[in-house]
């Protein structure tokens, strides 16, 4: 009886599993045709990383109009996830991820992780 | 859902803190709880039109995270006939705090942008206010666009003054579309008596100038000079056509009919 019940779950298994592969590639395809489309209106490689980078609307007003997007969206919610951004946005959780981890690589934003998720926040030392 | 308005210009002297003040009068008279802030940190005037006294605790605390926002609101209600409630919160007039406040670096602005956006939450959320009104300086100051970035409409006051019109329409272009925020603009102290007739027209024209919808036109009204700012005027002169054009706007406001 056991052994029916694993057996005809392990099926289902694979395709989960072939489903969460599926969805992590669609994921890194999204990214890639966001990271395309907007390599053209700015070089976000150029901008430098700054240590003690503040996220106040004078820089907000500078920033490319994609990233200023997510900017403004984590400066409401003072902290949270990619998939809790995307929500606000509408659009994908992958491109809302890749904006918030080029606002961290730029020091503008934190990152912390707890458990499976990925939380994004502004710190709190350069609110003071 | 419009929650917090910003009333902001390019120039001063376009009508700002006697719309907000007025304007927060007529959503009290229709049952609002509403509170006034003075944004406007190196010129602060509201607290001369509410005549307000012993105020404890300003809205510069707040913002410099000294003191909690329910420490600086000041119940006027009683200043206001109707069933909804009236409170402000004001900006220091005093020189040192206006000095102080016109020092403020980059870092302490991005966190006043927190404290106001912080307001949703122990205001809007646990206190139930209705609506919460900034009254803003004008041009592009620091205050002034966090207000706007904090806002969930932003009504800009506009005259027929033609370095006015040139530079709203540029602030608008190159700082609201940059939000995306929500816009409604006033004309304000419009000179032409014949106002009714060329409404239609001059509606078009404002919508082709500006690309933002028009929330209301407001004549030149000589009794409102007059009166210096002294007084609340939609509470003084309640069959006035101030009052009746200002009631239309909340109105639209309330049921988001801004086209």
């Amino acid at each position: 009886m056991i052994r029916n019940d694993l057996s005809s779950r392990k099926p289902l298994n694979i395709l989960e599993k072939i489903e969460e592969s599926l969805e992590k590639l669609n994921e890194k395809i999204e990214v890639m045709i966001e990271i395309q489309k907007t390599n053209g209106k700015s070089n976000l490689r150029a901008i430098p990383t700054l240590p003690d980078a503040s996220l106040d609307v004078m820089t907000l007003l500078s920033m490319p109009d994609h990233l200023r997007k997510t900017a403004m969206t984590i400066c409401r919610c003072t902290k949270a996830t990619a998939e809790e951004i995307a929500s606000q946005t509408r659009r994908a959780r992958a491109v809302e991820s890749a904006y918030l981890n080029q606002l961290v690589i730029m020091g503008y934003l934190k990152k912390e992780r707890k458990g499976r998720k990925a939380y994004f926040f502004i710190e709190k030392e350069t609110q003071s | 859902m419009t929650k917090i308005i910003a009333v902001h210009s390019y120039k001063g002297g376009t009508g700002k803190t006697s719309m907000s003040v007025n304007l927060a009068a007529t959503f009290v008279k229709m049952g609002k709880k509403v509170c006034i802030f003075d944004l406007d940190f190196r010129a602060p005037s509201l607290f001369a039109i509410l005549k307000t006294q012993d105020v404890e605790n300003w809205f510069n605390d707040y913002l410099n995270n000294t003191c909690d926002i329910d420490k600086t609101l000041v119940d006027m209600s009683s200043k206001i006939t109707g069933p909804g409630k009236f409170y402000s919160c004001l900006a220091n007039p005093a020189t040192e705090a206006i000095r102080d406040m016109s020092s403020k670096d980059r870092k302490w602005e991005m966190h006043a942008l927190g404290r106001l956006l912080a307001l949703k939450d122990s205001l809007l959320k646990n206190d139930k206010f209705d609506y919460l009104i900034f009254d803003t300086s004008p041009g592009l100051q620091y205050s002034s666009i966090n207000a706007i970035v904090a806002a969930d409409f932003v009504i800009v006051a506009t005259t027929g003054d033609r370095s006015d019109v040139d530079g709203t329409k540029r602030m608008l272009l190159e700082l609201y579309n940059l939000f995306e925020k929500k816009t409604g603009l006033v004309l304000n102290k419009v000179l032409d008596p014949s106002i009714t007739a060329k409404k239609t027209e001059m509606q078009n024209r404002i919508k082709n100038d500006y690309q933002v919808p028009l929330l209301g036109i407001m004549p030149c009204f000589c009794e409102i000079l007059r009166n210096e700012g002294n007084l609340i005027f939609v509470q003084d002169k309640p069959d006035h056509p101030f009052t009746k054009i200002l009631a239309e706007m909340a109105k639209k406001i309330e049921k988001d009919e801004i086209a």
